[in-house]
């Protein structure tokens, strides 16, 4: 995989075609979980009073490259379910999710798993940084899997965290540095494999306005040429999105907001 | 190359979490490095034991060993030893006769009161000889014969000389020259003083106790076992033409009472009755590997779980689980290398130092010995409980579910 010149502009991405095919489409979602049922280590057990919740019901959304979309709504509401789903974290109980042309419930974890390594970026609100590797070395991570020279990490991981305002903290570890150049690097962490979609889940639910604006401003420069979705209670994130999907138990609601 | 260039990403991580957590990584290089120490140094006391008793044997110059049955001590009667074989003289002289066998020496063990003022008495072991001919002096001399026996009348002049070992010197602060009170009761040894004509350690070879050696006869005598003249045990040696296996089933069929052992059966028959001690040397080499397994498998859990969200972040991110499992079995292999280096380090110098006091405490030299053999099993120890437990660790990372640990964050 060559990768692109910036984080933010795609050499691939100019003409309107690519503008108009959606990166990711959800077509009937609904998804439900059993309750009780949850594993939690090699010794648990199943419940045997197991209860369906459905988390998400008939949800039909898509985006296309160079949006930047919001999620909104009350904790409950799936939008995290929405975002792992969009993710190809997760596969719908019912209905599709085609993420690249590629309909995610056909594909086995290890597929997905390289779907999203190829096409998927995603942004932690927890961050989820290793704390013993540098900045550069965390923003490095998705790269071994794809087989780049330990120079070539280097350089890419060092350019991203340049473009996200911390070509003086690649040295840094996650705990010498503040919360949003935590985030930052988890952006470009998320940049790192040149993802044609970005999911970020509460990416400023953990800083304060300043700092979750400065995290905002990546975001919408990266949404630039890509697809970019936000889950968020935050209204200055959904200020900042093109459009703002709101769901309330599982269900969107009939009106959209669009900024 | 591409394959190389993931494995050396994979293992600068490990690398970066084992520095990151470094009392974590310490606890698990401890853990194995005392797993295989411990296996290492028991399995060369088993070595050391087996080989050590072989070459005792083989050095002590005899080829068969006869007893009276199982010889055991029994402090609660005098002189304390059980099975004897009587008529011990009468015996050997028996056995002189027959043109297969050259020499012949009856040994006798007893529990003998000693001391060196005749005031305060302790209790230590003697072995009663024949002749000084066949036991090591390194100090002195050796004694005179055991003319007191006198063809059975035990009135033949006593030389009334005797030979210890350097740990009964200590014991009793006494040298070559000097003069010790010798029985069987406190009263015999009160009336019985001997002088100290040399420094030997064959008798605490034997037996692994400070002992005194002397005549036979004159051990008899103070003892009061004149009556039934025996011996513990009588070392024969056969001619050179013989083959002491067929000398062995010969004199087994004339003395069908009688037990007679080659060397090699003798030493087996040692390693017999020892055979509760030697189980439970190989179940300390188990628990320590168990242990050791057990404290790198936690610790590397450990690792892992408090990392968790982290490992499923990458697995998020795309990352393989192959990726994400070679890290924690990277670790677990660079702590078994570690480990497995101290101990190969410590080992020779931990094995001398019990060698040591081993050798100050028992008197038995070389008890601990460290083969190439012995090594190479530490090395397998730790190859096994490092790949075992990063493999047990890592298994716990192949299902991980991505999804509901970062949902729970």
């Amino acid at each position: 995989m060559v990768p692109r010149s910036t984080i933010y502009h795609s050499s691939s991405s100019t003409n309107t075609s690519t503008e108009v095919d959606p990166v990711v489409t959800c077509t009937d979602v609904s998804r439900h979980f059993t309750r009780g049922s949850s594993h939690s280590g090699w010794f648990s057990r199943s419940s045997q009073s197991a209860e369906i919740v459905t988390a998400l019901s008939n949800i039909s959304l898509s985006v296309t490259r160079g949006e930047f979309v919001g999620l909104a709504g009350p904790s409950g509401s799936g939008k995290s379910t929405l975002l792992h789903l969009l993710a190809a974290l997760d596969t719908p109980s019912t209905g599709s999710v085609t993420l690249a042309g590629r309909q995610t419930n056909t594909l086995s974890t290890r597929q997905r798993t390289k779907l999203r390594l190829d096409h998927v970026g995603i942004v932690f609100q927890h961050f989820h940084l290793l704390p013993s590797l540098s900045a550069r070395a965390n923003v490095a991570t998705p790269l071994i899997e794809l087989g780049y020279s330990r120079r070539q990490r280097r350089q890419r991981a060092t350019e991203l965290l340049a473009n996200v305002g911390l070509d003086d903290r690649v040295h840094h570890t996650p705990g010498e540095l503040s919360g949003g150049e935590q985030q930052r690097v988890a952006v470009a962490r998320a940049l790192a494999t040149d993802p044609d979609l970005v999911i970020a889940d509460e990416p400023t639910g953990e800083l304060d306005t300043t700092t979750g604006k400065r995290v905002l401003d990546v975001l919408a420069a990266v949404a630039t040429d890509r697809a970019v979705i936000v889950a968020s209670h935050d209204p200055q994130v959904l200020d900042r999105v093109d459009r703002v999907i709101r769901l309330r138990d599982g269900h969107r609601q009939k009106v959209d907001e669009t900024t | 190359m591409i394959l190389v260039s993931r494995l050396t990403a994979i293992a600068s991580v490990a690398v970066a979490q084992l520095r990151h957590d470094r009392t974590r990584t310490l606890l698990a290089v401890i853990g194995v490095t005392l797993a295989i120490l411990s296996t290492m140094l028991l399995a060369g006391t088993g070595l050391g034991v087996v080989e050590t008793g072989q070459e005792k044997f083989e050095n002590a110059g005899r080829d068969l060993w006869i007893t009276g049955g199982s010889v055991q001590f029994t402090p609660s009667q005098v002189g304390g030893v059980q099975n004897s074989i009587y008529d011990a003289h009468t015996f050997a002289d028996e056995l002189r006769q027959r043109d297969s066998i050259r020499t012949v020496g009856p040994l006798l063990f007893q529990t003998v009161y000693v001391s060196s003022d005749g005031e305060e008495f302790q209790t230590i072991a003697s072995m009663g000889v024949p002749s000084s001919a066949g036991v090591s002096i390194s100090e002195g001399r050796g004694f005179q014969g055991d003319s007191h026996y006198a063809n059975g009348s035990y009135n033949g002049p006593m030389t009334h000389e005797i030979l210890i070992d350097e740990r009964t010197a200590t014991l009793l602060d006494v040298d070559v020259g000097d003069r010790i009170h010798v029985g069987g009761t406190i009263t015999s040894a009160r009336n019985n003083e001997f002088t100290i004509v040399g420094v030997s350690s064959t008798g605490n070879q034997f037996l692994g106790t400070p002992t005194v050696t002397m005549p036979l006869s004159e051990l008899q005598e103070i003892t009061g076992k004149t009556g039934t003249d025996p011996a513990t045990i009588v070392a024969v040696t056969t001619t050179n033409d013989s083959n002491p296996q067929a000398v062995a089933q010969d004199l087994q069929t004339a003395y069908p009472e009688l037990t007679i052992r080659t060397n090699q059966e003798q030493f087996q028959a040692t390693l017999e009755r020892q055979a509760v001690v030697l189980a439970g040397g190989a179940s300390l080499i188990v628990l320590a590997v168990v242990a050791g397994l057990t404290l790198t498998l936690n610790i590397l859990l450990s690792m892992v779980y408090q990392q968790l969200p982290q490992y499923a972040a990458l697995k998020a991110l795309g990352n393989s689980s192959i990726t994400v499992t070679g890290v924690v079995i990277t670790q677990a292999i660079i702590v078994g290398i570690l480990g497995c280096v101290v101990s190969l380090g410590l080992v020779i110098p931990m094995a001398n130092g019990i060698d040591h006091l081993a050798t100050t405490i028992t008197g038995f030299e070389n008890v601990v010995r460290i083969s190439p053999q012995i090594l190479l099993l530490g090395t397998g120890v730790a190859t096994t409980m490092s790949l075992l437990s990063g493999l047990i660790a890592g298994t716990r990372l192949v299902g991980l579910d991505s999804i509901r640990i970062l949902r729970n964050q």
